[in-house]
């Protein structure tokens, strides 16, 4: 049992926040905000660091990093409200096309790795919510058809990862494949907007458009979950980072906001909300760890983890979101000031993945008779 | 970074689960298990059964007659007696005293009282909290005076946990009214059975005695038992506090209560309640969360970097899950967790006679539920009440 980071961790994490500092800072993301969530010289210096090749196996010219190393990274973009997708492209499709043939392999991974291509999850469904068993997408003889909503810079991505329905029910678990989707492939059609956290989303219609298989129908859902869970526990380190951040903005503020002549900051009512928030941060961490170091268990230890882990970053994201806010009185619900965009960050991320009320069903549902970390 | 306990750590919890599960006596363990009524025999005999052991004092280093186990070691030793039903190592004399007179006792100090406390034979108590300090402990009253080579004591301590069972009590007592409150107050070790002190009995919301007010009237206690110097004890009590870090959680408690709730809900078919389930279910979340926060400390502690100042948060959180789950616990109950038979809370009693069938058709796991959460309504007020305790973690954040 260890909790330290190594030294090349420290660095990696030194790193990346150099960069988010240096070349991410408040302004330049307002204007990539405006411009509509996404800026490829951005994403370039992202891929620069060596980000896009995180995960990416050595063999396909990445760097072969594990779970812990991406915490790292999502904390740090956390702290700086990085719009661009680095979870989804970077951490969740080589997991997802590790599993593909040699030859999807050979031919995507190792330009995720320097950046070019850009690929994304496309799972979710007007209707499914969060569940991800209810694929109404359909896949006859290699060709989809169907609408995926919200996916990530879904008008920009080179390709999606899509899961279609080749047999079953609309929420039958089996019968789920998923398919490599170019979106230069015909009957590709997309429509993107923004989210309210200012990052970059799309409808993306398919319409008989061949795809290239990934996984068949017998492993399609698991491998879905196991994108979902990497999608947790990376947003739950991400969740880390915006709330420190967010909790150090609020500090500061109340250390100079005076009111009634003197600091906000002496005042004892205001104090205890912060030592609440300071606990609700720590708990949140601590659950993240737990994410990050179940990844690799056995899919029912780890699907149940990653379910607790998302209920208390649920309920700690909404309560230090909503409490910086109301500390920071009027000024936290202006535009203008950084604090109401780490708000509406960790308010969407609440909603993605599964809210807190899923999970909290997820969890309920999988309770044995013991509790604990090593239960 | 590893959530895993290494081979050789896992090694341990193998050894000391096989001794515990060997030694601790089963009608103890009953007891506890079903959260009956503790006496002094029950818990005496656990603590001399591990004084025996040479684990009584189980954070102690070796050089006083301690194992010299590391925090995640004593984390093990823990988590093994909590789940295996022993009784709450009752801490005044191992976890509090102890140390104290390891870092600051003379070598004569040291030899007097260690032996005793290891290995249960001495019962010793806490002098601190007086009626008018609450929260607030520097401002004490209870005096100290010297006389040639005595020391004369007079006052009151109160909320004296399990004192009435006490053989010695360890006082922080005021010795001086200069400067500020702080840099008056020694720490003295007096025999209780001196003449002058008087123990008298507080019973509590649950009907229980367990805490007790003592009394100090003219009590000659010898200098010799000054620890360290006169009007330097708040220092040596922070010193002691310093040794209440992970355990002030009590997370391994947490998880044994958890399968005991578990076990009436399902007793009462709430497990298939949604309603119900879901409140177990985000306690269960609170466990997991808690229970890591300490492992994270346990690992700073071993490898010496601390990446947080923690011991406020633990208070904080554990209190208040413990809270939680003993209300669960109550609600779960039901109407049959209203009726308040004293008796009921002993091992073997026979309620099942009273009208010749089962109480409350067999429904034995109520009768303790409401008491219990009666009786920790303390754990958000002892120790520092937890609005202190949010002071102390708004100070280290705030400044």
């Amino acid at each position: 049992m260890d909790f330290d980071f190594t030294e090349d961790q420290q660095a990696l994490r030194d790193a990346v926040r150099r960069f988010v500092d240096k070349d991410y800072g408040f302004e330049r993301r307002t204007r990539i905000e405006r411009a509509g969530g996404f800026d490829r010289s951005a994403w370039d210096g992202l891929a620069g660091l060596g980000l896009t090749a995180l995960a990416v196996p050595e063999a396909h010219g990445g760097l072969g990093f594990g779970a812990v190393e991406a915490m790292v990274v999502m904390e740090e973009l956390g702290r700086g409200l990085v719009l661009e997708p680095v979870a989804q492209a970077a951490l969740i499709a080589p997991a997802v096309l590790g599993h593909a043939s040699d030859e999807l392999q050979s031919a995507w991974l190792p330009r995720i790795a320097g950046g070019e291509a850009l690929v994304v999850l496309a799972h979710q469904e007007a209707k499914s919510r969060y569940r991800l068993n209810r694929v109404t997408t359909r896949a006859v003889d290699g060709k989809l058809t169907g609408v995926k909503s919200l996916v990530p810079v879904g008008d920009l991505a080179d390709a999606f990862i899509v899961p279609a329905r080749v047999a079953g029910a609309d929420d039958a678990a089996d019968g789920i494949a998923l398919y490599l989707v170019e979106r230069s492939a015909a009957g590709v059609h997309t429509r993107a907007y923004s989210l309210h956290d200012g990052s970059r989303a799309a409808e993306v219609h398919f319409d008989g458009t061949p795809g290239q298989l990934i996984a068949g129908p017998d492993q399609g859902l698991g491998l879905l979950e196991l994108a979902a869970d990497i999608g947790i526990a990376a947003q739950a380190a991400e969740a880390v980072g915006v709330m420190e951040k967010y909790l150090a903005l609020t500090v500061e503020y109340m250390n100079t906001r005076k009111q009634f002549g003197v600091a906000i900051s002496t005042f004892q009512a205001l104090r205890h909300r912060i030592a609440d928030v300071k606990m609700q941060l720590e708990l949140a961490r601590s659950m993240s760890y737990f994410a990050t170091l179940r990844l690799a268990d056995t899919p029912a230890v780890r699907r149940r983890a990653v379910s607790q882990a998302k209920v208390q970053l649920g309920n700690a994201m909404r309560f230090v979101g909503q409490q910086c806010t109301q500390l920071h009185g009027g000024i936290g619900v202006t535009d203008e000031y950084a604090g109401s965009h780490y708000f509406k960050r960790l308010t969407v991320m609440e909603m993605q993945w599964g809210d807190t009320m899923h999970h909290l069903g997820e969890v309920s549902a999988r309770m044995q008779d013991t509790a604990g970390v090593f239960a | 970074m590893d959530l895993n306990f290494t081979d050789a750590e896992l090694a341990f919890r193998t050894e000391v689960r096989e001794w515990v599960r060997a030694n601790l006596p089963a009608d103890i363990a009953h007891k506890v298990r079903h959260a009956q009524r503790l006496h002094k025999d029950d818990l005496q005999r656990w603590a001399k059964i591990l004084g025996a052991k040479g684990w009584h004092g189980w954070a102690w280093p070796k050089q006083f007659g301690g194992p010299g186990w590391n925090a995640v070691q004593r984390h093990l030793f823990e988590e093994e007696c909590a789940l295996a039903c022993a009784p709450r190592i009752v801490p005044f004399g191992p976890v509090m005293v102890a140390p104290v007179i390891m870092a600051f006792g003379t070598p004569e100090q040291q030899q007097r009282f260690l032996p005793g406390i290891m290995s249960g034979e001495v019962w010793w108590s806490q002098g601190y909290s007086e009626p008018g300090s609450g929260s607030d402990l520097a401002s004490l009253k209870c005096r100290a005076e010297r006389k040639g080579d005595k020391y004369i004591v007079n006052g009151q301590k109160t909320w004296t946990t399990l004192g009435q069972y006490g053989d010695w009590i360890f006082c922080l007592v005021r010795t001086s009214s200069e400067g500020k409150p702080q840099t008056g107050i020694s720490f003295l070790l007096i025999d209780m059975k001196s003449p002058g002190v008087s123990v008298k009995p507080i019973i509590m919301l649950d009907g229980e005695h367990e805490v007790n007010e003592v009394w100090f009237d003219n009590v000659e206690v010898p200098a010799e038992n000054l620890i360290g110097e006169e009007n330097k004890g708040w220092t040596y009590a922070k010193h002691l506090l310093s040794h209440e870090r992970t355990n002030i959680a009590d997370v391994n408690r947490a998880k044994r209560e958890l399968e005991r709730l578990k076990r009436i809900a399902k007793a009462e078919g709430l497990m298939d309640d949604q309603r119900f389930r879901d409140q177990i279910a985000l306690c269960e979340v609170d466990v997991v969360a808690l229970e890591m926060m300490v492992l994270r400390v346990l690992s700073g502690e071993r490898t010496g970097k601390q990446p947080l100042d923690v011991a406020g948060l633990l208070k904080i959180r554990g209190s208040e899950l413990q809270q939680r789950y003993t209300e669960l616990m109550m609600l779960a109950g039901g109407p049959l967790a209203l009726p308040h038979v004293h008796e009921a809370m002993e091992a073997g009693w026979q309620g099942d006679q009273w009208l010749g069938g089962a109480w409350m058709g067999g429904a034995d796991y109520a009768i303790p539920v409401t008491g219990s959460y009666l009786n920790v309504r303390k754990t958000t007020i002892y120790g520092g009440s937890n609005e202190v305790q949010r002071n102390i973690v708004a100070q280290t954040v705030l400044g």
